[in-house]
């Protein structure tokens, strides 16, 4: 008995001793210090991890008075606002967000403790922008809007029955992500396909998200076949995508992640392929060595924009429009459609020469600076 | 004089692991402190977020005392959550009304309980199978209707305004503690708590006692349900949105809560309700910490993995008491 309670005493003690340690490590904020909470949705993915990098190893490294305090995976909306009252408890100023979860319910939070509050990639809800477009606490939102991801799976759809294609698969990603639904109407829309009897973006969209993917009876085709179309990923995926192949289609379209989950698989099958991601190494690999033709991708600097923003609104100098609205500008991504064009832009943007580097947020960076300077800066071709 | 050295020895054994989990939390809620002072933190707004991000999964672990002193498991909880909050949500958008959608939210939570037992109790399957089942249904309708309603946004909502009223402290902790004293009485001083004890500490027994395994079990479920209602009603008040991942993790932290709480997961004579509201408060506490001083460039999954480690810590010491007795059921 009596060395069942030493253990016990020892096991507590240890315990205190090492909760005592990790809190002694703690650092004392800088007054004059510049914090910026990050919510992030994906913690582990190589765009994430990317992103991540620029911030926390070459913005503040450049700008020496900002920090950046990232939260674990965020996986509701409970735990987004959660971790913005823990933001504003320690002591930021600004919030950019990369969750999006509910972000009404983010922006809200903001709002009530009085944080500055940038989308970090992607858009508001037409609606949500309306709603939030005049507070002050509301800097913007700079990335792909809705339209843009529709442009994007347009395009590359387009791309491949330019080409002559006739067969595809397509692969849905996560649908009903709103994201990945407006790229594969796109997708639909650029190969010259109907859906339900509809053309139209809306049309396509609105009945993707009731059937929650796309249901393949609903195609009309004109010229390219759909041989074959899945979505998700679980234990039977890979089943899924075999039998898909199986069928030979000449192409193989993705709205998203197929880079991450299937490059070897379509490689061996020796079937061409794209997909909507990022410039990241693996994908250089897959289209300098493998079957990748075609990425519409975004760089890890791209974030750079909303940063100068941020930045401009905790010191005092918002960028607003001329009815005083938020920033809203949308980004395109870039498209690399060979080995060359991506080394460009992969190269372009690596380690200490980021596309937007220090040099050029400077030039948005300050208090006057205009509405329109910041929609050069952002739509400028960065090709 | 032996027997009652031992039987001393015996009761300074129980009362050490029965004020274990206490002591834990005190230390947790200590060491907290600490620590978010010396980080030059807020400390009135992080006790604040962390009474909030505990709340919800101590109403509804409480309500699942019940199911665990049986020494069943359900793992739907989360799932029914999400889905008692989505049906709300739809109903207040239908109806505008804040007492219609409160009732809903009740109703289909008991409801979705329900089902669980007695589908296990009719078709006589372990009444984890039908959890599961219920589990993998009850998301999957939920995601239908929300992506389906939500369109872009992802999540369907009700006004903020609606509920901004309740999203206090003084307001969830009266919910709590209503709920939790209703629970400790059904269970302490009810003989539906006396027997549902005896049905997890001995099956057999109790059902050759004349005590009928179906109907026992079929009211622990209506107090978890109940539990679950709260649950997704404490959930709108805080986000009044539900996207398909809301209340994700509830269903693995009770599990969590009720072993840190104290209490053994096979359930009978040793459950207790004060368990949920400690082990929650003592998880969400010890996940602070973890987040606060594991930073969170050392690798994401550091916390987690702490926090396993701990958790078996409290198995272990939890188990101390039982462990040694020649019948422990």
């Amino acid at each position: 008995m009596n060395r069942k309670i030493t253990k016990l005493l020892a096991l507590i003690l240890t315990l205190s001793l090492v909760a005592c340690l990790f809190a002694g490590c703690s650092k004392k904020s800088a007054a004059e210090e510049i914090k910026i909470g990050v919510l992030v949705a994906d913690v582990s993915g190589e765009e994430a991890l990317a992103f991540r990098s620029y911030y926390e190893n070459y913005i503040a490294k450049n700008y020496s008075n900002v920090t950046f305090v990232y939260t674990e995976q965020l996986t509701d909306a409970a735990a987004e606002k959660s971790a913005i009252e823990k933001f504003a408890a320690q002591g930021c100023q600004a919030v950019i967000s990369f969750s999006s979860s509910d972000r009404a319910i983010q922006l809200d939070t903001c709002i009530k403790n009085k944080l500055y509050y940038a989308v970090g990639s992607g858009m508001l809800d037409d609606a949500q922008f309306e709603t939030y477009k005049t507070s002050e606490y509301f800097v913007g939102q700079i990335g792909p809007s809705m339209d843009t991801e529709y442009e994007a799976g347009y395009a590359m759809g387009k791309y491949f029955a330019d080409k002559g294609v006739k067969s595809v698969a397509i692969y849905g990603a996560f649908i009903p992500n709103p994201m990945h639904v407006y790229r594969a109407a796109g997708v639909l829309a650029g190969l010259g396909m109907t859906y339900g009897g509809a053309s139209e973006k809306d049309a396509i969209v609105g009945q993707i998200f009731g059937d929650q993917g796309i249901d393949t009876s609903k195609v009309g085709t004109s010229g390219v076949q759909l041989t074959g179309y899945f979505q998700g990923f679980g234990d039977t995926t890979f089943d899924e995508l075999f039998g898909i192949l199986g069928q030979n289609p000449e192409a193989f379209l993705s709205v998203g992640m197929a880079t991450t989950f299937f490059t070897d698989a379509l490689n061996g099958a020796n079937i061409e392929f794209s997909d909507i991601d990022s410039f990241t190494s693996a994908n250089g690999k897959a289209m300098s060595e493998g079957k990748l033709v075609y990425l519409a991708g975004k760089y890890s600097s791209s974030i750079g924009p909303i940063f100068a923003a941020i930045m401009n609104a905790v010191n005092g100098h918002p960028v607003r429009d001329a009815e005083g609205n938020a920033l809203s500008i949308s980004q395109n991504y870039l498209v690399a459609t060979d080995a060359d064009s991506f080394a460009k832009y992969s190269t372009a943007d690596q380690g200490d020469t980021p596309i937007f580097n220090k040099e050029l947020l400077d030039t948005v960076i300050g208090d006057s600076i205009s509405y329109d300077s910041f929609v050069s800066l952002v739509t400028a071709d960065r090709s | 004089m032996a027997q009652t050295k031992l039987t001393k020895k015996n009761r300074l054994r129980e009362l050490l692991v029965t004020l274990l989990p206490i002591a834990a939390l005190l230390i947790l809620f200590g060491v907290l402190c600490m620590v978010v002072s010396s980080r030059g933190y807020r400390l009135d707004m992080y006790l604040r977020i962390i009474f909030n991000e505990g709340v919800v999964l101590a109403v509804v672990a409480t309500g699942a005392i019940f199911i665990y002193s049986l020494g069943s498991f359900d793992i739907s909880l989360g799932a029914s959550t999400l889905f008692s909050a989505t049906i709300g949500v739809l109903v207040y958008n239908s109806t505008q009304s804040l007492p219609l959608m409160i009732l809903t939210i009740f109703g289909v939570a008991v409801g979705c309980s329900l089902l669980s037992s007695v589908l296990a109790s009719v078709f006589h399957i372990p009444v984890f199978v039908t959890t599961v089942a219920m589990m993998s249904v009850l998301s999957a309708v939920a995601a239908q209707i929300i992506t389906t309603k939500g369109g872009a946004l992802g999540g369907i909502g009700i006004p903020a305004a609606v509920v901004e009223p309740l999203d206090n402290l003084p307001f969830k902790l009266a919910v709590l503690a209503v709920f939790a004293v209703l629970c400790v009485f059904v269970f302490n001083f009810t003989k539906i708590g006396r027997r549902l004890k005896f049905l997890g500490s001995n099956p057999v027994c109790a059902k050759l006692s004349g005590i009928k395994v179906n109907v026992y079990a079929i009211i622990a479920f209506v107090m978890a349900g109940l539990g679950v209602g709260l649950g997704a009603f404490l959930t709108l008040v805080y986000t009044p949105s539900v996207t398909p991942t809301t209340a994700g993790s509830i269903g693995m932290n009770i599990l969590v809560a009720i072993v840190f709480g104290g209490m053994p997961i096979s359930g009978g004579s040793r459950s207790r309700i004060y368990a949920a509201i400690v082990g929650g408060f003592s998880y969400i506490l010890l996940n602070n910490i973890l987040k606060i001083v594991i930073d969170s460039g050392a690798g994401y999954g550091i916390s987690q993995i702490v926090s396993a480690v701990f958790f078996l810590a409290v198995v272990y010491v939890t188990s101390m008491n039982y462990r040694t007795k020649l019948l422990p059921r």
